[in-house]
């Protein structure tokens, strides 16, 4: 974990915005538009070899007026087995980059995020709802989209043909 | 890691590929392999849309491929999931951590006891509870258990999926036995909800381990019935071998974990790269194979179950006595036992059903291999009872994902086969 922390430090000293260590995992706070570089460089450098994404999550934080929004990636090194997070903070309607192109299992992660939280990856090659109907409205998982209630869900059937 | 199964060749394999045993394939031939299935792909011909799912017999839940061929070969695979989805995380961040446990119970349902326990694992390393000898050792027997059912019922519908009915009652007869232990142990067949966070919700019960252990000691006599039946069957070989590979570098990057990856010559496994329960308290080998494809796949599936039996026998012997629930008023629900006769149970009993329990600010990201794959916990507290956020990042979710890849240059009719080989289920894909 000491060796990942400091290849990045060294890498990007100035460039990362923070950093957080707790119950032994290590969390890097990056700017959106290095989002990428700092995910290529931890997938590229052999010492860090970080070959996969475990997973791309979004989150809501409305108490924070400036940047709400916020974008977490778990990667994963399977030949030295660390983990490391990666961690970007949104304003309501910023665009984040896709890493589909540094991993493309990222891709569906992607689309969820965007369907639950509406946050919209630039780059992104197909980013339609996924787990959702294609009429739903709002972002689920925002903290002010309410438990219970009737939006969406009917089946559409003026789509026949076209899917 | 413990990659070395591999040179002790398995007594049954020179029967199955000829006479001399087959050399390891190294990754510059796999990749050859799969290039030569996609160069089967040419030319820019008329196309045939086909759509499989979401309510296909084969399709292993509503699971929908759009698949478009060329001829018999698959050139592009569209897939649609969403049809299962209940908004699990939603739910989440409405209820208090010890509420969450039955939900968990519906990701995977085939499998429910790995789910219980991923979570319980996430949560007790967010709040640092410490979990009992005796609640491990029960955890890894359970675990173990559901692995055992898990894989025989992948292996009755994988090879229904190659024709054959009576496979399928068979794996399901066998099937049984494992879920009569579960439902002597907690009452329930198939949503367990058996842990609890820092143990398990019973101890076991009386008799209970010697009939776990006819059952592991039988089971493995029913893998070598299963193996004579078609690991050299004719047309599961043909079927089967060289038929969707998928190499570790493709894994990776489509995330792809669990046998599949292991099937490609990597060793990992959560329980050895980092352990939790009792699993670095046993001794046990990662199975693994290198050539990536359908028939592989079977391969490290058996290997795991006699694996499984070997790791439930040996907990069994040395499960310590003692506590199965930790004893941490702030963050364990007490026992029900205790709850109506002593004071100091009843108030914590109160406290964690009107309020909940108390949970550090923090977040972590908990993994645990579960029978499908790395099943991870992502969760997010602010400090209150309830989850800020709660993320599942369950297995079937990626490998469904990595279906138009592995379709990719494949026949139509292998497409099942394919599918089946890497195990979805879609409560888990949808969540």
């Amino acid at each position: 974990m000491k060796a990942v922390f400091d290849a990045l430090e060294g890498r990007f000293a100035g460039r990362l915005l923070g950093s957080d260590f707790f119950r032994g995992e290590l969390t890097f706070t990056v700017a959106p538009e290095d989002f990428i570089e700092v995910a290529t460089f931890c997938r590229d450098e052999p010492s860090l070899a970080f070959e996969r994404l475990d997973c791309l999550v979004g989150n809501h934080f409305p108490g924070r007026r400036a940047a709400p929004f916020e974008v977490t990636a778990h990667l994963t090194s399977v030949s030295h087995t660390t983990r490391l997070r990666l961690k970007v903070t949104l304003a309501e309607g910023q665009k984040m980059p896709t890493a589909t192109e540094v991993w493309p299992s990222a891709n569906w992660d992607e689309r969820e995020t965007w369907e639950m939280y509406g946050i919209e990856f630039e780059g992104h090659p197909n980013l339609i709802r996924l787990l959702t109907t294609e009429d739903f409205k709002g972002f689920p998982l925002r903290k002010d989209f309410p438990l219970r209630g009737t939006v969406g869900g009917r089946i559409r059937t003026d789509l026949k043909g076209k899917i | 890691m413990s990659g070395s199964t591999h040179d002790t060749a398995h007594p049954q394999q020179d029967h199955v590929h000829g006479a001399a045993a087959k050399p390891r394939p190294t990754i510059e031939e796999l990749k050859a392999r799969k290039a030569r299935t996609r160069q089967r792909v040419v030319g820019d011909h008329e196309t045939i849309t086909v759509s499989m799912g979401p309510q296909h017999p084969s399709m292993h839940g509503v699971y929908q491929a759009v698949v478009d061929l060329d001829g018999e070969i698959v050139v592009r695979t569209r897939p649609g999931i969403g049809n299962l989805h209940r908004g699990v995380e939603k739910l989440a961040e409405h209820r208090t951590y010890h509420q969450f446990i039955p939900v968990t119970d519906r990701l995977d349902y085939l499998s429910s006891f790995a789910m219980n326990h991923g979570y319980c694992e996430a949560v007790e390393t967010l709040m640092g509870v410490e979990v009992p000898a005796r609640a491990r050792y029960i955890r890894t027997i359970a675990h173990e258990l559901c692995r055992l059912s898990n894989h025989i019922l992948w292996l009755g519908v994988h090879i229904m999926d190659f024709g054959a009915q009576t496979f399928f009652l068979i794996c399901f007869r066998d099937r049984e036995y494992i879920l009569d232990l579960f439902e002597m142990l907690c009452g329930a067949r198939l949503t367990h909800s058996y842990c609890r966070i820092g143990g398990v919700s019973k101890d076991l019960p009386d008799e209970w381990a010697h009939r776990c252990l006819q059952v592991a000691d039988f089971l493995p006599k029913r893998l070598a019935e299963y193996e004579r039946l078609i690991k050299a069957n004719r047309i599961f070989l043909k079927r089967a071998v060289g038929i969707g590979i998928f190499t570790a570098d493709d894994c990776h990057a489509w995330r792809i974990t669990g046998p599949t990856l292991r099937s490609a010559g990597v060793a990992r496994d959560l329980r050895k790269d980092e352990p939790y329960a009792a699993y670095d308290e046993v001794d046990f080998e990662v199975a693994v194979e290198y050539n990536a494809d359908v028939y592989d796949r079977f391969l490290v599936r058996m290997k795991e179950m006699r694996e499984s039996c070997s790791i439930i026998r040996q907990c069994l012997e040395n499960t310590p006595d003692g506590p199965y629930l930790a004893d941490d008023a702030a963050h364990v629900l007490p026992l029900k036992k205790y709850v109506l006769r002593d004071a100091a149970a009843m108030v914590q009993d109160f406290v964690h059903v009107f309020k909940g329990p108390q949970v550090p600010k923090g977040e972590v990201y908990r993994a645990i291999e579960v029978p499908k794959g790395e099943m991870g916990v992502y969760i997010v507290s602010d400090g209150g009872p309830k989850p800020q956020r709660l993320h599942v990042a369950t297995p079937s979710f990626y490998h469904g994902q990595a279906v138009p890849p592995l379709f990719e240059g494949e026949m139509i009719a292998d497409v099942v086969g394919i599918f089946g080989s890497i195990d979805v289920v879609l409560g888990d894909t949808d969540r």
